[in-house]
């Protein structure tokens, strides 16, 4: 795989050079972040602790019948059970898979104003379709929830956010994350390679 | 006998110029009994030098010197202090520290001994190579001045010579202390070795035998054993992070170090606990002078002075180095935070004659961040804290006993706050240097130490591969307990020998392991010019971190103890013209290795050619026949993958991730065999340089496949050359060549079985105003890598073929202001 295969590991006298042309003095500062921003870093947050919730229960077990059950990095607990099979050679996953959030909370402290959150989330989620093993490859994703509950903050400066008995109905193709949320549409490109 | 072959000559005219000065004026005119009237003419007669010095002459020093010394002689003839009157390394510091055990017939005023300063001068002239052919059993001159007989050490030998300002000549039976180091740097010489901007603990990349990882970056391999078996040492405590961020200077502050000792192999039984090989400093002892040293360069400024107080009983020392690249690419960018800086400290007082008792502290700090809006988030920081309390005490003439008790503090944290390490550590030693006879030395040594581990790795969001990984380093109380002991020994003129065990027991975790480390390393004078050299050495290590990092330290000891089996042949020979070569075979045996670095076998990045990303359309490879097929599983067949479909990793795991979670639970067997070649005349001469030359060859075995390891490296070659040019300006230069690492198959040249070889040049020019006898003020200018080369790290494959990854050039120019007072 190209991967712009040449970098250039600067002395510090280049380095002080280099750095002369980015923002001089100030530390950098986050535009505005409206409802729909915020609608936005919440959507992601969502994709993410279901995503840290998969693979800190499920991935490298055996493919089938799942079931298990943690606490979550900040407090509160998680649930997952359903069915899932996998293809290690296309790098892809099938799932058929529910989520149970008990106030599980998650930080997520990013350079990216808008990658940035901390949220705790309570209520049920089902996913459905492909996950990818690389984030270049096919993801076909179907998530839905009747009810689910999020509080926390979102965004850099941090911005208050807090939704109950939100409804999710939700679709992922590749990067692109989006549907209804709380009866509002909302999308993200999740793009970018994982950290 | 005759003891020509193995001695050192060290030829001195003591008190050349004698001048005798009353350190105790004040109280002998109290004494007297009528304050107005003149006092009576009182006879000065300075003080005589009772005990013969025994003084080695330098090791790795060539050609002769002179040095003059200031030497202050209490009432009761030991010596209080003895400063050099200008700089000549190494032979200033090594006479000074030497100074330190001579004995005086005290000065006296009116018959009444009392303290007094004198010029001292003493003469290094460069050995002789022995004559083979001539033994003679007889005594003759030189042993009748020899200190072991006392002729030379006849009182006012040299204060007669003084007045005839001719110098005896006096036979020293210095035995040479270690016979396992490769080479000793002195601050002098480093200085002119181009590319390592006057710090001694770099200038180790340029010995041979050491293999780096990249250029510039200052880990290396030493006789294939991995950066983490290379334990790196100050004054015989742990320095657990040798060098700052990246390509940065070392952590002490060069003006401290009055040299830096490299074993490769076979160490005395002082050090242990590192199964790779040894770099220790040793720091300059404590001058009761004010002076100091300062540099300001592009991207760093450090200084180190000391002064005595208590009317010289004492002395302070303070150094430091503060990096401003941090602060200007904190000031200049937005996101960059980066900050570094170290800082040494030392206080020493004489409680008497033979006793000093010396607090030493150093410590240094790196920071690697980033800035957001609110906060920064810490890429990589670490830090740690020396505290060593030292008592010492002199058996004059004989050796020295060190009692020392060490405080340590380590700090390290990784991305974000929540994954750090602490270590606090306290440890205990005592080190003994008894001279049992002229021909025999005895050093032994204990030495306990408590390290506790306070560890936040976050493991609960962690992906399966790392969260392994983080397994291995639990919160915990490490114990280790040493002793050990060896003989310096002439058994002939021409036959040294030191054998030597040490033992260590550990504790970690639960688990305990016990090593015994024998050692022995032998010198053999074969001729005029030749001498053989021989060691055989075992040394056991705990598991170890890729690098050393403060906190990084497995626990549990999993897999056990690493071994290494080591052993080396050579040849001695002196050229003439201040001229050394020596020529070394070495074969080193590792067991149980844990070397996440070099234990993977080559594998190319991405997929080989003909071949496409299982998770991808494979692509139409046009008249190829064969249908192209994926390029390998992406997660273990018959599991569920991770998930990784956009955005962040989110504790997903990655085939590259489990590789390197593999590589550090591995243990392997290893290798290195090879030939080294060293060239040397005195870089501090008009026209001076060295070459080094290693051949050889290092291997992994696991799991019945045999490897070259992955930074094995076939040729790697130093030259450098300084040459003084008149008026103050120097000059140098210095060329750097090594193979290619090992390459992963490729089916597009499978000739080619490694990377590109790698070639820099580094430049240095120095113009030095002489300010006075004892200061200089230099303008220098320097850069690592002027030839601004790319080196070659990795193969990267597409689906028509593979080509080398580069990285670089890593290139330091510099330019500054050093000077010394």
């Amino acid at each position: 795989m190209a991967r712009g295969s040449r970098f250039t590991v600067a002395a510090p006298l280049l380095l002080l050079l280099a750095a002369c042309g980015s923002d001089v003095g100030e530390a950098p500062t986050s535009p505005p972040c409206d409802d729909e921003c915020r609608d936005r870093v919440a959507l992601r947050a969502v994709r993410e602790m279901t995503k840290l919730a998969y693979n800190l229960l499920l991935q490298g077990n055996p493919v089938g019948m799942q079931a298990e059950a943690a606490p979550c990095p900040l407090g509160g607990a998680v649930v997952i059970f359903g069915e899932a099979s996998s293809n290690a050679e296309q790098g892809a996953t099938v799932v058929d898979l529910s989520y149970g959030f008990d106030g599980c909370t998650h930080l997520e402290v990013d350079d990216e104003p808008d990658e940035t959150y901390r949220m705790t989330l309570t209520g049920f989620m089902t996913q459905q379709g492909t996950l990818a093993a690389q984030p270049s490859a096919t993801t076909a994703l179907v998530m839905q929830s009747p009810s689910m509950t999020m509080s926390g903050t979102v965004y850099d400066p941090p911005l208050a956010y807090g939704e109950d008995g939100c409804t999710l109905e939700l679709g992922q193709n590749g990067n692109d994350l989006s549907g209804l949320m709380c009866g509002r549409e909302v999308g993200v490109d999740l793009g970018g390679p994982p950290n | 006998m005759r003891r020509r072959a193995r001695r050192l000559t060290l030829a001195f005219a003591s008190a050349a110029s004698l001048l005798v000065e009353s350190l105790s004026d004040r109280a002998v005119a109290r004494a007297e009994p009528e304050a107005s009237a003149p006092p009576p003419a009182q006879t000065v007669l300075p003080p005589k030098l009772r005990s013969a010095p025994d003084v080695p002459y330098p090791e790795g020093a060539r050609g002769d010197a002179r040095v003059v010394l200031t030497i202050e002689v209490r009432a009761d003839g030991t010596v209080r202090s003895a400063t050099p009157a200008e700089p000549n390394e190494p032979f200033s510091s090594h006479a000074s520290r030497a100074a330190q055990d001579f004995v005086f017939e005290p000065a006296t005023r009116g018959g009444r001994p009392v303290a007094a300063k004198i010029r001292f001068e003493l003469r290094f002239t460069e050995p002789a190579p022995p004559e083979p052919a001539e033994d003679p059993p007889t005594t003759d001159g030189a042993v009748a001045a020899s200190p072991s007989d006392g002729a030379a050490g006849s009182p006012g030998a040299p204060a007669t010579k003084a007045d005839s300002k001719e110098p005896i000549e006096v036979i020293v039976t210095g035995v040479r202390p270690e016979l396992s180091r490769t080479a000793s740097l002195t601050r002098a010489e480093v200085r002119e070795i181009p590319g390592t901007f006057g710090d001694p603990f770099r200038a180790v990349e340029a010995l041979p035998g050491v293999t780096p990882i990249v250029s510039g970056l200052p880990f290396f391999f030493v006789r294939g054993a991995p950066p983490g078996n290379v334990g790196y040492f100050l004054d015989g405590v742990r320095v657990p992070l040798l060098f700052h961020v990246g390509a940065g200077p070392s952590v002490v502050n060069p003006a401290l170090i009055d040299r830096v000792d490299f074993y490769p192999a076979g160490y005395p039984a002082r050090f242990g606990r590192f199964a790779g090989g040894v770099v220790a400093g040793e720091t300059l002892p404590p001058v009761p002078e004010l002076h100091g040293e300062y540099n300001v360069r592009v991207f760093d400024a450090g200084a180190m002075v000391e002064a005595p107080f208590l009317d010289g009983e004492g002395t302070a020392m303070l150094g430091g180095r503060y990096s401003y690249t941090g602060f200007l690419l904190t000031a200049l960018s937005s996101t960059t935070k980066l900050d570094y800086w170290d800082y040494q400290g030392r206080v020493s007082y004489e409680l008497g004659p033979r006793d000093r008792v010396e607090l030493f502290s150093f410590g240094s700090y790196d920071y690697v961040g980033e800035r957001t809006p609110t906060e920064d988030l810490t890429l990589f920081g670490t830090e740690f804290h020396r505290l060593d309390l030292r008592y010492d005490h002199r058996f004059v003439g004989r050796g020295k006993l060190r009692s020392a008790f060490t405080l340590g503090l380590d700090r390290s944290r990784v991305q974000q706050q929540d994954r750090k390490v602490r270590a606090r550590l306290a440890g205990a030693r005592n080190e003994l240097e008894y001279r049992l006879s002229d021909t025999a030395l005895f050093r032994a040594g204990t030495d306990l130490t408590l390290e506790t581990y306070d560890i936040e790795l976050g493991a609960n969001d962690l992906a399966p591969s790392a969260a392994r990984i983080a397994e291995s380093y639990p919160s915990r109380t490490d114990t280790t307990l040493g002793l050990r002991g060896d003989f310096v020994l002439r058994v002939t003129p021409r036959f040294d020998v030191t054998p030597g065990v040490r033992v260590d027991l550990y504790g970690s975790d639960g688990a305990t392991a016990l090593a015994v480390d024998p050692r022995v390393s032998w010198r053999a004078q074969a001729s005029k010019r030749a001498a053989v050299l021989g060691l055989f050495g075992v040394a056991h290590q705990p598991p170890s971190f890729v690098v050393p990092l403060p906190g990084f330290q497995p626990g549990g000891l999993p897999g056990g103890l690493q071994r290494a089996l080591q052993g080396s042949l050579g040849i001695e020979l002196e050229l003439g013209g201040g001229m050394t070569a020596t020529a070394t075979v070495f074969q080193n045996a590792f067991f149980s290795m844990s070397d996440p670095l070099g234990s993977s076998a080559p594998l190319p990045m991405g997929c080989q050619p003909g071949t496409y990303p299982g998770d991808s359309i494979g692509g139409d490879l046009g008249e190829q026949p064969d249908e192209p097929t994926p390029c390998g599983e992406r997660f273990p067949p018959g599991t569920l993958g991770p998930d990784r479909s956009g955005g962040g990793g989110q504790a997903a795991d990655s085939r590259g991730g489990r590789r390197v979670g593999e590589a550090f639970e591995v243990r392997t067997l290893g290798s290195g065999r090879g030939i080294e070649l060293f060239f040397k005349r005195r870089l501090t001469e008009r026209l001076g340089g060295f070459a080094s030359y290693t051949f050889s060859r290092s291997t992994r075995s696991y799991e019945r496949r045999s490897y070259p390891a992955a930074f094995d490296r076939t040729h790697v070659a130093n030259a450098a050359v300084a040459y003084d040019l008149g008026r103050g300006f120097r000059a140098g230069l210095r060329g750097m060549f090594y193979t290619g690492v090992p390459k992963a198959p490729d089916p597009t040249d499978p000739e080619s079985t490694r990377l590109p070889a790698f070639f820099r040049l580094d430049a240095r020019f120095e113009k030095r105003f002489r300010l006075s006898p004892r200061s200089h003020l230099s303008l220098v200018a320097e850069w690592m890598n002027a030839t601004l080369s790319e080196e070659a790290i990795t193969t990267t494959c597409t689906l028509s073929g593979c080509e080398a990854e580069m990285i670089g050039p890593v290139t330091i120019p510099s330019v500054g202001v050093e000077g010394a007072f």
